[in-house]
């Protein structure tokens, strides 16, 4: 469809480029976490100035948040969980569930807006509205367990999309891909008994890094047999790796699987400039990575492809790995 | 750290007078190697083991005359058991158990009370799992490796440096390095937030080794090679 549409309009830049969804909001800077803390609002900040100095947000249609109703929320986390969030930020605790997991009074009804948002994300990609989209949310997800606060993370938003889009969008196969530089448990374990979400992940090695799960051996459970995959990367590795494992492990396993969408945790915290990994992916490499999954995504998932912020650390970096992440989305 | 803590308590046993193909249904069914053979007092008098039996059959069962499969089928436990194996007390450590393990080269120790009463097994599998549980790895964490100095105090440093940043252990754990003035120091911490840490200790003149350059074979090669293990 698209390369009919690049025929008739040749030479006319605007109707060459996808209706790329970008989900940004404000409000998502007012989940404060403290003192000495890598995951701080001035991330959004930047992403957002990378994309404008870039001169694509005008090419971009902005989303704004708005809170998740909590039955949604409830595809994935246990409801005490789920009180137990809203009390902790009600009574002004600075910490829930584990150390790393510093907050503010604001961070439950922040992370209702990110999921909120994406979820609305969801909707527009799936009327069409949208061909693609990235969400610029905080706090991040993929560590979030169905009934635990773990590594900065607190709603599993890439899980309650995937689940959302099998309960209101009729999907049946979703695949995620998860190349935060560290292992989304949360994520495989809330579907490792699944064989209708397939969750790859490439991270650094579990021997190494946080949160230590993510083995190549864990291909998930039951029925979820071999709709789990992991690629652990050795400390130090860069580009060259990563291509090679998505190469073999991921295109492989995907075109296999045929998934009618493709959720993205992504991760920007494996680039070389980030101290929150011994990683060495370069600025060229992710914008590699990302190209596989939007071409991954034009042969199964007739485009689709929701990209939803995780990690990413380096406020010099994360300007030109947004810009460049969402012109892959804009020319897919 | 004793043995205690670490034995399976609900241990299989197998009578004496027990035919040796069920003692090998027993150990197929329950995925085990190891069968202690106890008294009707619950001492113990022996163990067999799945290779035991399997010593004792011919290589394919069915090929053997009709007598001689009946003289097999009629063999008992108490024929082919080991007596009087070698068993530990369970108020020994599992570093006794460890190193006793590794010197007799065997897969499991009965553990006995004084009066030889079977109170459980310690098997490998067993040591894996207190090993996995000393590594910490068990809960989400972070690998560190710190090179220091060979000399009283480093180690301090470390842990109050870390406990400064308000981070749990999961583990500790220190090494020879191939500089033998040196050491070096993997600690497992309970976060994902390592980067100001990481930073504290370089700024404490600390080096931070780059994991893939910390290899085994880098330390001082022994003359004598290590004893094989089975």
């Amino acid at each position: 469809m698209l390369h009919a549409l690049c025929d008739r309009f040749k030479g006319c830049e605007w109707d060459l480029m996808n209706k790329t969804g970008f989900l940004y909001d404000e409000r998502y800077q007012d989940h404060k976490t403290g003192r000495y803390h890598p995951e701080v609002p001035a991330r959004l900040a930047c992403i957002y100035q990378g994309i404008k100095d870039a001169g694509l947000l005008s090419k971009l249609i902005p989303i704004k948040a708005s809170p998740a109703d909590l039955k949604w929320i409830e595809l994935v986390h246990d409801r005490p969980y789920i009180e137990r969030f809203e009390a902790a930020c009600r009574l002004n605790e600075s910490v829930f569930d584990s150390p790393d997991n510093q907050m503010c009074a604001q961070t439950y009804e922040i992370a209702l807006l990110a999921v909120g948002g994406i979820l609305d994300v969801v909707d527009q990609v799936m009327t069409g509205k949208l061909d693609n989209a990235f969400c610029a949310v905080r706090p991040p997800g993929h560590h979030a367990e169905t009934n635990k606060a773990m590594g900065f993370c607190y709603f599993n938003n890439v899980a309650i999309a995937a689940r959302y889009l099998q309960n209101q969008q009729g999907i049946q196969r979703v695949g995620i891909i998860d190349f935060d530089v560290h292992h989304g448990n949360g994520t495989q374990h809330i579907f490792e008994g699944d064989s209708t979400v397939f969750y790859y992940s490439i991270h650094e090695h579990p021997s190494f890094a946080y949160p230590g799960t993510g083995r190549e051996f864990e291909h998930g459970k039951d029925f979820g047999y071999g709709y789990t995959k992991n690629s652990p990367v050795l400390p130090g590795q860069g580009d060259e790796d990563y291509k090679r494992l998505i190469r073999s492990d991921l295109l492989p396993a995907f075109k296999d699987f045929n998934p009618e969408v493709i959720l993205v945790s992504a991760g920007f915290d494996a680039h070389a400039d980030d101290d929150m990994s011994d990683m060495k992916l370069s600025t060229e490499g992710f914008s590699w990575i990302m190209q596989n999954i939007v071409e991954l995504a034009r042969h199964s998932s007739k485009g689709r492809v929701i990209s939803i912020l995780e990690g990413g650390y380096c406020l010099e970096r994360l300007p030109e790995l947004a810009a460049n992440h969402v012109e892959i989305l804009l020319n897919a | 750290m004793f043995v205690s803590r670490s034995m399976t308590r609900n241990v299989i046993t197998v009578d004496p007078e027990a035919g040796i193909l069920d003692a090998q249904e027993l150990l197929a069914k329950n995925n085990i190697r190891h069968l202690p053979i106890i008294n009707q007092d619950r001492q113990l008098i022996g163990i067999v083991t799945d290779r035991d039996i399997r010593s004792a059959l011919p290589y394919r069962f069915y090929d053997v005359p009709q007598n001689e499969r009946d003289k097999i089928a009629a063999l008992k436990v108490k024929d082919i058991m080991s007596k009087e194996p070698l068993s530990i007390s369970p108020t020994y450590t599992i570093q006794d158990a460890l190193l006793m393990i590794q010197n007799s080269k065997v897969g499991a120790l009965p553990v006995v009370d004084d009066n030889r009463r079977l109170k459980g097994i310690i098997s490998v599998r067993d040591l894996l799992r207190a090993f996995i549980n000393v590594l910490g790895i068990g809960e989400p964490g972070t690998l560190l490796c710190i090179l220091v100095e060979e000399k009283v105090g480093q180690l301090k440093r470390i842990v109050d440096a870390v406990t400064e940043e308000n981070i749990s252990f999961g583990s500790v754990l220190v090494a020879r390095y191939w500089d033998t003035n040196k050491r070096a120091v993997f600690t497992y911490l309970l976060t994902q937030n390592v980067a100001h840490v990481k930073k504290k200790l370089q700024d404490m003149g600390l080096t931070l080794l780059d994991p893939m350059e910390w290899y085994l074979d880098q330390l001082p090669k022994d003359d004598t090679p290590p004893s094989s293990s089975e």
